[in-house]
């Protein structure tokens, strides 16, 4: 069978195709490929919702720094911290939604290299809004708003996505916002209607004295034909919303308005963005109820918003690290973070002033205690 | 090959495995995926199997690109391949807007899970059948047609007693490729969730620890399901 004889060759031309496609693909640089590796890499850990604005910061930082070597990667708030706490990966930077998660999840855990406490520090950066956002083809487009958005949602042709609450800060902050929405709207079967039978291993809601508690389960899974969505990071839900599988979910502010979606603006009171509700935030809690495999039980109590950056102790090249947290915090990043529609607060907080680098403590302020 | 199967043996101990193996989540997902796995086989052969006779024994214009298009699954990369099936069966897709006010949705459903095995899998069934039927005597299935039998007895009683084997193994193929993938069913269905999908949570959420007893299940089950059936397939001594 002469076709056969040609078999070697056709797969020797493909090789060959593919070498040479991938050196005209690499990045030009000024003296060619021997100068990437002496190049600092600067490894940093960020929540998905920045990865807008961060990708820009990348670009701006390599431009204005061009001796270092950025590697971003973008998972769950609540992923971004188990990978130096629970996976030990050597992380220069972690930028989390949820600075609160930093001292609950960081502190307290002892890197193995180091034995020291894997994070001491965190500064208050930015803040955020969760919204609903949804297409002008999500279904009943046409009506919902501000006041009715909660009796759309529950109805069974209607798909919500959600972000798994284990694994990302949006995730726990959109069961915070609708069990909120309970009691701004008079509704009180809210939860239940939105997530009753939902889920194989349901999530436990619990209001006494006028503290809800919503507990939810190891495994997180929706059972099959389910309306709900739930995906391990946001940006699977926005390709989701694009593909028309979902009509509607719960998204940050800025991320919104990146994407150039429709948005339903929900009250101050409960999209957990308004310092003034602080209070009325705190009204809300989620507890996961890992048993088995994680080291800490998270426990989230509902607050205003605010995003966490950190350099945990093993990072394994410090001065970069704070190089590149004084760039986001200087009038250049504050420039990128507002034209990527989440300004940065006007000055930082941080808890524990005194384990903060010299180079930055310049630029933050100590935290007020609670 | 025999490292990583001795690796995994290894990584665990046999308390946590056992208490791994009573796990209900674990189990409703085995339970889950094997379904799956086997309903998609059981779908595929019903188109399946013919296809693979008609490719065996006629020829017919753009043949080769038939058999092109029949194992492009295997060589296009499997999250892509997922895409694929999301803009046919989502509920916008070109099939799924048909379907869904049928009451068929296919995002985050047995239903996506089964397409999107079927999808990636089918190449095997197709191809070890078809080689299966090549290598039955055609001069037969031709005298029994003479005979008198008509094509499809011909088929029933003198072809297929030669290549069951051949379909079967094929069939078993494509259930064990069926139920290792991830790619393609994490982007169309990826709750409930299968096994590689569960595994690929419990390494990303909770660490190597909580995910190498179910990866040892995995592999123990399907090596023991795969060599019985294989057993069971193998022509007796002559």
């Amino acid at each position: 069978m002469k076709p056969h004889h040609y078999v070697p060759s056709i797969f020797c031309l493909a090789i060959l195709i593919g070498w040479i496609a991938s050196g005209c693909g690499a990045k030009p640089s000024a003296s060619g490929a021997a100068n990437e590796s002496r190049k600092t890499p600067l490894v940093i850990y960020a929540a998905e919702s920045l990865i807008a604005p961060f990708t820009d910061l990348d670009k701006a930082f390599e431009k204005t720094h061009p001796e270092f070597n950025v590697q971003m990667q973008f998972h769950g708030s609540i992923q971004v911290i188990r990978q130096v706490t629970d996976l030990h990966v050597p992380i220069d930077v972690i930028a989390s939604a949820d600075a609160a998660l930093m001292p609950m999840m960081m502190y307290t855990t002892d890197n193995p290299d180091t034995g020291k406490p894997d994070a001491s520090w965190t500064i208050r950066f930015a803040s955020n809004h969760l919204e609903l956002a949804y297409r002008p083809t999500s279904k009943y487009a046409n009506q919902i708003n501000a006041d009715n958005w909660y009796t759309i949602l529950p109805r069974p042709d209607v798909k919500v996505g959600i972000t798994d609450p284990r694994f990302d800060a949006a995730g726990y902050r959109a069961l915070m916002v609708i069990a909120l929405a309970q009691g701004y709207y008079h509704q009180p079967t809210l939860f239940s209607d939105m997530f009753k039978g939902k889920f194989t291993f349901p999530l436990a809601y619990f209001y006494e004295n006028g503290l809800t508690t919503i507990t939810v389960p190891e495994i997180v899974e929706t059972v099959s034909g389910s309306n709900i969505i739930i995906r391990g990071a946001s940006i699977d839900n926005l390709s989701l919303l694009e593909s028309g599988d979902l009509d509607y979910a719960f998204e940050y502010e800025s991320v919104i308005q990146q994407q150039g979606l429709q948005m339903v603006s929900l009250p101050a009171a409960i999209n957990l963005g308004e310092a003034a509700y602080d209070q009325a935030y705190h009204q809300v809690e989620v507890d996961l109820n890992f048993q088995r495999f994680a080291t800490v039980k998270p426990k989230f109590v509902g607050e205003r918003i605010g995003y966490g950056i950190t350099i945990p102790s093993n990072a394994p090249h410090p001065e970069a690290a704070e190089r590149f947290i004084a760039f986001l915090l200087s009038p250049q990043g504050r420039a990128i973070m507002e034209a990527d529609h989440q300004p940065l607060f006007d000055t930082f907080p941080v808890d524990n002033y005194q384990y903060l680098p010299d180079a930055l403590q310049a630029i933050c302020v100590p935290a007020e205690a609670p | 090959m025999v490292l990583p199967l001795l690796s995994t043996l290894l990584s665990t101990t046999p308390t946590e495995f056992l208490k791994s193996i009573l796990d209900p989540e674990l189990l409703h997902s085995l339970g889950l995926t094997f379904s799956a796995a086997g309903i998609a086989t059981l779908l595929a052969m019903a188109t399946g199997v013919p296809l693979a006779y008609l490719l065996a024994r006629r020829k017919f214009p753009l043949k080769r690109l038939l058999e092109a298009v029949i194992n492009l699954p295997v060589v296009i990369p499997h999250t892509a391949a997922g895409i694929a099936l999301l803009l046919v069966f989502g509920r916008r897709g070109l099939l799924g807007q048909v379907l869904s006010p049928l009451g068929i949705t296919f995002t985050d459903n047995l239903a996506g899970i089964v397409v999107a095995m079927l999808f990636v899998s089918l190449p095997f069934l197709v191809n070890l059948s078809r080689e299966a039927f090549a290598l039955t005597d055609e001069e037969l299935e031709r005298v029994a047609m003479t005979d008198g039998a008509s094509p499809w007895q011909a088929f029933w009683h003198v072809t297929l007693p030669q290549a069951w084997r051949g379909v079967l193994g094929g069939a078993v193929m494509m259930w064990a490729r069926g139920i290792s993938e991830f790619g393609a069913v994490i982007i169309l269905a990826y709750n409930p969730k299968i096994v590689p999908v569960l595994i690929y949570e419990l390494y990303e959420g909770f660490g190597l620890k909580a995910a190498e007893p179910a990866s040892l299940l995995l592999i123990l089950v399907a090596l023991v399901v795969f060599i019985l059936l294989r057993l069971a397939l193998l022509p007796k001594n002559e």
